[in-house]
């Protein structure tokens, strides 16, 4: 099979990678800038061949790749789409990335996709469905898969326990990593008032596999403080602080940098991740 | 208080909320110092920015000819009318063209949803399967089968449209959009669109020539296709609109009917 692509195993390194978009990717290809590792959004592939493939197959050769998705609905009362995760599967078999993750949400119900990260709420019925999906789709890949927590806007009546147990009982029951999005931590602190140390001491410190971290904009002129995970600015200040204490309790942990509207110079994106590899380069010696 | 709902009756309540179907999910939000409908909103434009961006993204000469407002307009109506059913958004404008074509706005606009199906099929021609030309063996092999028995592959990233406007003028002059609009006295266009190296290639065809290769893409053999072309117009040769197919690399195989039954 001339799709099955000989790739060497590349693992992804505890250093601050950036997430691949369409803009850089020839400056990429050019210049082969020093990045330790990519990430891309797994849909973006979803088509069969092509540029984007032409061009991910070298990335992937010279680079660590994870493939992150967006659109597999994990949580959604619906079962999973067979197709999305099919497709999924054979992406992974090509291009054999270190890591593959999802989001900890749904966005499907009844055969119509809203295409967004929406929240689920925070019950039994939700976790245990979470569960077994994961394992639906860890046993579909035949490898380990990561779960992301989303920033949200709301939250649920009915809800159950704390959003922090909720994303620690999903780890450790199914089995699976944690891409543990520290900005989504701090927007949803901020969103429903908690304490974001706490959240980030009750994770599974030992399934953490990656951290995301990115730039989010606030709502003025409402009675209450509101955050949007927007990918659109720098980091903030306050998560690179909390940045730290992540680093404080996983360990040197793969890094990305994510910057999804009015994406900048691949410098702006380099100068972040290089800001990162500091505070790893502090973790390590902290350590050592 | 009812019962909390499960999770299906909720996330069914959430989309409605989302699609403007009714708000009574929210008296499962909490509000937390705001309203929750105000909460359900954030999301309710969420989705609508995304998907409308995804329209814009896949139809940039539509864009171009109709403008900002028209085209925000045209999208919401769409994405009420044929709501997303993919988790990968490079499907979601896969109707857009005809449901152009039923808008009163646009009835005066005929051609708008041929460039619409050109969007379209140049974001189907990027994104379809590789495949490897015929080799000059193969092609040597080929040129002693009858052509009754002929039928050829043509590579997955070639696209045809056959428009009674002037859709691939129209479209290059959406590119860079200045002075006087083309008219669309010049008569309808054909256009063939594929893949070379990465880029999304497109050239006008004559109508014989198209005919053929509309022939060839259905699966009918050469001697079929050929006869098709020439009651187009009987002038037409074969051999230039092979030859071309070939030099592109647009042909993948050559299957001999005899040879395979």
């Amino acid at each position: 099979m001339s799709e099955l692509l000989p790739f060497a195993q590349r693992p992804i390194p505890a250093a601050a990678g950036i997430g691949l978009r369409a803009p850089h990717i020839e400056r990429v290809l050019t210049e082969r800038p020093p990045v330790p590792w990519f990430e891309v959004h797994s849909e973006n592939y979803f088509g069969a061949g092509g540029a984007m493939h032409a061009a991910l197959s070298r990335i992937r050769a010279d680079y660590p790749l994870s493939l992150h998705g967006v659109g597999l609905s994990l949580g959604s009362a619906d079962g999973l789409d067979l197709q999305h995760l099919a497709t999924l599967r054979r992406l992974v078999d090509r291009y054999q990335p270190a890591l593959v993750s999802d989001h900890i949400c749904w966005g499907e119900i009844g055969g119509v996709h809203l295409n967004d990260l929406l929240p689920l709420p925070c019950t039994q019925e939700a976790l245990d469905l979470m569960v077994s999906r994961v394992q639906q789709v860890q046993d579909a890949l035949g490898r380990e898969f990561l779960v992301e927590n989303v920033s949200s806007y709301l939250s649920f009546r009915h809800a159950q326990m704390p959003e922090s147990a909720f994303v620690a009982e999903l780890v450790r029951r199914s089995g699976c990593g944690l891409l543990l999005d520290v900005n989504n931590v701090y927007v949803n602190s901020v969103n429903h008032d908690f304490d974001p140390l706490e959240y980030l001491r009750a994770m599974p410190h030992a399934s953490v596999r990656e951290i995301h971290l990115a730039g989010f904009t606030r709502k003025d002129q409402l009675p209450v403080p509101l955050l949007i995970d927007s990918h659109s600015r720098p980091v903030a200040e306050e998560v690179w602080s909390l940045y730290e204490e992540a680093l404080a309790l996983c360990g040197p942990t793969p890094t990305l940098i994510e910057w999804d509207q009015d994406i900048p110079e691949l410098e702006v994106l380099l100068a972040e991740a290089g800001r990162a590899e500091e505070k790893l380069h502090a973790c390590r010696a902290a350590i050592a | 208080m009812p019962a909390a709902p499960r999770l299906h009756e909720l996330q069914q309540g959430f989309a409605d909320a989302v699609l403007g179907r009714g708000d009574a999910v929210a008296a499962w939000v909490d509000g937390a110092g705001l309203e929750p409908v105000a909460r359900l909103r954030i999301y309710r434009n969420t989705v609508a920015n995304t998907l409308t961006a995804a329209l814009r993204e896949s139809y940039p000469a539509v864009l171009a000819l109709v403008g900002d407002d028209f085209f925000d307009v045209m999208a919401e109506r769409y994405r009420l009318a044929h709501p997303s059913t993919c988790g990968n958004l490079q499907h979601f404008g896969s109707a857009l063209a005809g449901f152009i074509e039923g808008m009163p706005e646009a009835q005066t606009l005929g051609y708008l949803a041929d460039v619409a199906r050109l969007d379209w099929l140049r974001q189907l021609t990027a994104l379809s399967a590789d495949a490897e030309p015929v080799d000059a063996a193969r092609s040597a092999a080929a040129a002693v089968v009858e052509p009754e028995s002929l039928r050829i592959g043509l590579h997955p990233s070639l696209h045809l449209l056959r428009s009674a406007y002037p859709v691939l003028t129209l479209w290059q002059w959406c590119q860079a959009p200045s002075g006087a609009a083309p008219g669309m006295d010049g008569g309808g266009e054909q256009v063939l669109l594929w893949r070379d190296g990465g880029d999304v290639a497109m050239a006008l065809l004559d109508p014989a020539t198209f005919r053929c290769i509309e022939m060839l893409a259905g699966r009918h053999s050469v001697a079929s296709a050929w006869a098709a072309a020439t009651a187009v117009d009987d002038e037409f040769d074969l051999e230039p609109c092979l030859r071309d197919l070939l030099a592109q690399g647009l042909i993948v195989a050559f299957i001999d009917e005899e040879s395979s039954t």
